[in-house]
């Protein structure tokens, strides 16, 4: 059932949750909730880097699928479709939160979320995520599906809607990238 | 010449993975969601009224509605025009005679002349008995 998680191959049941959610039923949005809501709060939070956005996120990304579940095509797979929505709400969210000077994000995390955390390790962090918001969104999006969260390529091409090709060759650019960005904060291979 | 694809992965980026989400955080943000969504949830729920679809329909009824007043109204008004006739005129209230009583007038002109007056006013030209016109034209009076 891992797939049905990461918008992969859905659930056979999932159509008839669809649509039963289409029409109001709560119990199987729920159930779409339950399905997808921790895979979802990960990435949020690779995007974020920080819990409580994180999970405001994941919430706002539900509720515009409610929203426009009257768009994704009857039979279609909810995963791919809600992870492009979550992953668009990421990244303008990360603009929006950019624009009001809070992109030190991953210092306030460490301090909020684990007192006694290693400085080494904040600042490791710190150097990761600033490295990986100077790529390219679809970069970003590629190594933090791919690398953090082990999507497949096939699932990644679908949620961004690109061709699996492009898919390997963003992820191999970005990686190259990241490796001169990190410079001295990366053990060596 | 491309670059080969690079397959290894970084490891430091591990630090920057979620941490695990506990029970009660999932459970929380349930009932956050569910809450968020009853709204949107019940509006899909509300089975279709008699008065959502005469709502539905009010506005395209109200706009034929006016279409068919406006040629109604269009018709009635070109039919009152289409109907309006010429009221007939007495002969002598059109002729004018002379005080010799000899050669009459047409005097009246704002509507076109009944033909009776101008075939009268001919035969007189060519001299007609006046007496009998007059006579006649007091008669058409009287009727």
């Amino acid at each position: 059932m891992v797939s049905a998680r990461k918008g992969g191959n859905p659930a056979q049941d999932e159509p008839f949750l669809v649509e039963r959610a289409r029409q109001g039923d709560r119990d199987a949005f729920g159930t779409l909730v339950d399905r997808y809501s921790d895979q979802a709060f990960a990435v949020a939070y690779g995007f974020l880097q920080h819990v409580e956005d994180a999970e405001d996120l994941v919430q706002d990304a539900f509720i515009r699928a409610l929203e426009r579940i009257d768009s994704l095509g009857r039979g279609s797979a909810f995963g791919p479709w809600f992870y492009r929505l979550l992953v668009n709400a990421a990244l303008n969210r990360r603009k929006y939160l950019a624009r009001r000077q809070m992109q030190d994000v991953p210092a306030a995390v460490a301090g909020r979320e684990s007192p006694v955390v290693d400085s080494e390790r904040a600042e490791l962090r710190r150097h990761l995520s600033g490295a990986l918001r100077s790529l390219a969104s679809d970069s970003e999006t590629v190594v933090i599906l791919h690398d953090l969260e082990g999507f497949k390529h096939p699932e990644i091409a679908k949620i961004l809607g690109i061709p699996e090709g492009t898919c390997r060759s963003h992820l191999s650019k970005a990686r190259r990238q990241l490796r001169d960005r990190l410079g001295e904060y990366r053990q060596p291979d | 010449m491309a670059e080969p694809h690079d397959d290894r992965p970084i490891a430091e980026i591990e630090a920057l993975r979620a941490p695990p989400r506990t029970e009660t955080a999932r459970r929380q943000a349930r009932e956050r969601i569910l809450a968020a969504a009853e709204p949107l949830l019940a509006l899909r729920q509300r089975p279709l009224s008699s008065w959502d679809v005469l709502a539905a329909w009010a506005r395209p009824g109200l706009i034929a509605a006016s279409v068919a007043l406006a040629v109604a109204a269009g018709a009635l008004l070109s039919g009152r025009v289409g109907q309006q006739t010429v009221e007939p005129v007495a002969l002598g209230e059109v002729l004018a005679f002379s005080e010799g009583g000899e050669i009459p007038a047409l005097l009246v002109a704002i509507n076109e002349p009944d033909a009776e007056a101008v075939a009268a006013a001919a035969l007189m030209a060519g001299g007609g008995n006046n007496g009998s016109l007059q006579e006649n034209a007091n008669n058409g009076e009287g009727q």
